[in-house]
């Protein structure tokens, strides 16, 4: 059970190794377009060039290390979804805000857009807000942004099933199972 | 198949499906009555109604999470969640009323198959002394029964049930037939060590609990994969459910009627015949009357629904309420103490161990206060039992971002302790329930008013359970305790019990020894209502042996004509 589980994620993580964003964000955005409600955003409430951005910066608080990071695990669709049911058009209006401060300052500072930015360059800027020293955006928009990516994340398929270890059906209980045969979670 | 619903005749009505009216179906069924069971919820089938489960958080709407705006239809259901929410009544459909100064939560659930869908599942039997304590220490109505008149359809469910645990031989636990026990983890078994090394009163066990550990084939049922979602429903039947266990059994004798979407208004009294003749019925959906009649009746509605009921069967022979000739109905309202625990991690210890699998199940502390074999040196009576379970925490992923965040967010938080004190609560007539004179629900029904609150022993016993919590957890070396000493609102513990105690006279109790209403024998009530105490364990298990019992009685009585 545990091995063909390691395996599936061993070679999910590869293929995306391998192919990059390329292969899975096609089938995020087929999940995203899905009509069901709770499965994706109903509505567009970002700009494509939000969208991108948005991306970009999710993919710095999850990366792709071994396992898919934040992009491929389509967090900004989740994202989207979130405050398309969840939040005030005033609540949104503040996040997008304070996305727009993240590229201005990129775009004044580094004389680029922030998704044109070399990794090590985001991530500065991104130490920038959570340090709550960027100008124009919210103190709380780091932690705000880093919430919604880590839940987004780990509730995808990709964190459910590739980074952590899934088990739909455990079938058996082991209360001392050591932590190193698998090496990471167990999705809840 | 389920006979057509056009008759309004049958040999027994029963009202409610959740735990005892699906044992009292099943029983009734078999033993050849034509049996109509009525439910105000909603028709949930085995398997196919259970459309959460096995999905993971990316497969459910808004990742499981609450729908926008949905978790304000549910605030009487503390325990609903976003998978399982649509098993509850919401808020409308279960309207009550107290006082702000004496709280009551009433957890309803709103389908076919009541609590048994929700429950938590841990099954233990009562002990001798739990059937004694009203008579040694005065308080509620002494019951008419004692644990031997009990003891073998304790055997009867439990062969049926299906109950994992461990036999302990203690006479204040006594043992169910039951099949192998599910494992304690590696801190649960350190604490049982250290228990029974610095304790030599204490004990701990794996809970028992209704999930199999053996397969049942003749029941269709499959032992448990360790999956933790059982309140979503269990395709593998492997809980013990109306849905899995007693319906398809009641339905497979051809003698089962089965009518969700019903709700019972009142029953008629015939004060000539001294019986009920009808259960008046509202359809749900369109609001329509209609009466149906029985030689039997058995109100399995649930504790508060039963007392309800029965509030509001007003005649002229009895204005207050059927039964309720001394004023005796709707008191000795209890629950268990509850909202008393504490927390205990272990950091550094045990770290290379994690749990495979999510057992449905925590471990269980009996009850060591004032046995009735020992001298009691306590400032309260009665007793109280812990649950709990160690698990590992949550990831402490701290400060940051990226790749050092997530390898943090693979490494999971250190073991934590938790247990949960549950304790009985003294019978007191003060404690009632009655119908309110102004509120009616959506079907013109009065609305049930609570008058129930805590005294001096839930408090005192509360504080021993937070004391005691806390020894047990420094003892085994746990740091960061952490205790909450806060009683939860009666209710909480979704244990309600009494209202239509159980007792030999007429003017002190509703019920006779056999769960028939005084009043009127061909009435049978076998839910929480009729329960003269409390005990500190659950009271599942025996409210089932207390039905089938019932039933057994009732099916001798329509045999020899004697209702």
């Amino acid at each position: 059970m545990i091995t063909s589980q390691i395996d599936r994620r061993e070679a999910l993580g590869g293929i995306a190794a391998i192919f990059g964003a390329a292969l899975i964000s096609p089938l995020r955005r087929a999940v995203a377009a899905g009509t069901d409600p709770g499965m994706g955003p109903q509505n567009d409430i970002f700009s494509d060039e939000q969208r991108t951005l948005l991306d970009a910066l999710c993919e710095r608080i999850i990366p792709t290390t071994d396992t898919p990071g934040a992009r491929d695990a389509g967090v900004t669709s989740y994202i989207e979804m979130i405050f398309d049911e969840y939040y005030e058009p005033d609540a949104r209006e503040g996040f997008l805000d304070d996305l727009q401060a993240i590229d201005e300052y990129s775009r004044e500072q580094r004389q680029a857009p922030f998704v044109d930015l070399a990794p090590e360059q985001q991530d500065d800027i991104v130490s920038l807000a959570e340090q709550r020293q960027l100008d124009g955006a919210d103190d709380d928009f780091f932690e705000a942004i880093k919430q919604l990516t880590v839940t987004g994340y780990y509730t995808s398929e990709i964190g459910m099933t590739v980074e952590r270890v899934y088990l739909p059906t455990p079938g058996r209980y082991d209360g001392a199972y050591p932590y190193a045969e698998v090496g990471r979670l167990f999705t809840a | 198949m389920d006979r057509p619903p056009q008759s309004t005749e049958f040999d027994a009505i029963v009202i409610g499906s959740g735990a005892t009216g699906g044992w009292a179906a099943k029983e009734l069924c078999e033993n050849g009555l034509k049996t109509l069971m009525l439910d105000r919820g909603g028709s949930v089938e085995h398997r196919r109604d259970y459309p959460t489960e096995g999905r993971g958080a990316h497969e459910l709407p808004f990742r499981n999470r609450w729908p926008p705006g949905k978790q304000a239809d549910y605030r009487l259901s503390p325990t609903a969640r976003p998978e399982n929410y649509p098993f509850y009544a919401s808020d409308d459909e279960q309207p009550y009323v107290y006082d702000e100064s004496k709280p009551f939560t009433w957890i309803r659930p709103g389908v076919v198959g009541g609590k048994s869908l929700v429950w938590g599942r841990q099954c233990y039997r009562w002990s001798r002394q739990d059937f004694e304590s009203n008579r040694a220490d005065g308080h509620g109505v002494d019951w008419p029964i004692r644990y031997d008149d009990l003891e073998p359809w304790y055997r009867h469910v439990e062969g049926i049930v299906g109950i994992s645990g461990e036999a302990l031989g203690l006479e204040e636990l006594p043992d169910s037939d039951f099949q192998p026990p599910m494992p304690l983890n590696i801190v649960e078994q350190r604490f049982r060590e250290v228990l029974a090394r610095d304790f030599d009163d204490r004990t701990l066990t794996i809970g028992r609990v209704a999930n199999l550990t053996l397969d049942m084939p003749e029941q269709g049922r499959v032992r448990c994969q360790f999956r933790n979602q059982c309140h979503r429903g269990c395709s593998y039947g492997a809980y013990f459910s109306t849905q899995a266990v007693t319906l398809p059994m009641a339905r497979a004798t051809g003698n089962l009627t089965l009518k969700s979407d019903s709700v019972v208004e009142a029953l008629e009294y015939d004060a000539a015949q001294q019986r009920v003749t009808g259960v008046q019925v509202i359809d749900a959906h369109t609001g329509v009357r209609s009466v149906y009649r029985a030689r039997v009746v058995f109100l399995c509605a649930s504790c508060i629904a039963s007392n309800q009921i029965l509030l509001n069967s007003r005649s002229e022979a009895m204005p207050n309420g059927l039964g309720n000739t001394h004023d005796v109905l709707g008191r000795y309202i209890v629950d268990h103490v509850y909202g008393v625990r504490a927390f205990g991690t272990f950091r550094g210890q045990f770290e290379q161990f994690v749990e495979y699998g999510r057992r449905p199940n925590g471990f269980y502390i009996p009850r060591f206060r004032n046995l009735s074999d020992r001298e009691s040196m306590q400032d309260f009576v009665r007793g109280y039992g812990y649950q709990g379970a160690a698990r590992r925490l949550a990831p402490e992923s701290g400060a940051g971002f990226g790749a050092d965040l997530k390898q943090r967010l693979r490494v999971p938080g250190p073991w934590q302790i938790y247990m949960l004190g549950f304790g009985e609560v003294l019978p007191d007539p003060g404690n009632r329930v009655l119908l309110s004179e102004t509120a009616v629900d959506r079907f013109g029904i009065p609305q049930v008013r609570f008058d129930v609150q805590w005294g001096q022993n839930e408090a005192r016993m509360g504080a021993d359970i937070a004391r005691q919590s806390v020894a047990m957890l420094r003892a085994a070396g746990a740091t960061e305790i952490v205790s909450e000493d806060v009683l939860g609102a009666p209710g909480r513990a979704i244990h309600e019990m009494g209202g239509a105690c159980m007792g030999d006279d007429p003017a002190q109790s509703v019920v006779n020894r056999w769960n028939q209403l005084h009043v009127a024998p061909n009435v049978f009530v076998t839910d929480g209502a009729a329960m003269s105490s409390g005990s500190c364990v659950n009271p599942t298990l025996t409210l089932m042996a207390m039905t089938a019992r019932a039933a057994d009685h009732a099916v001798d009585l329509v045999s020899n004509d004697g209702v």
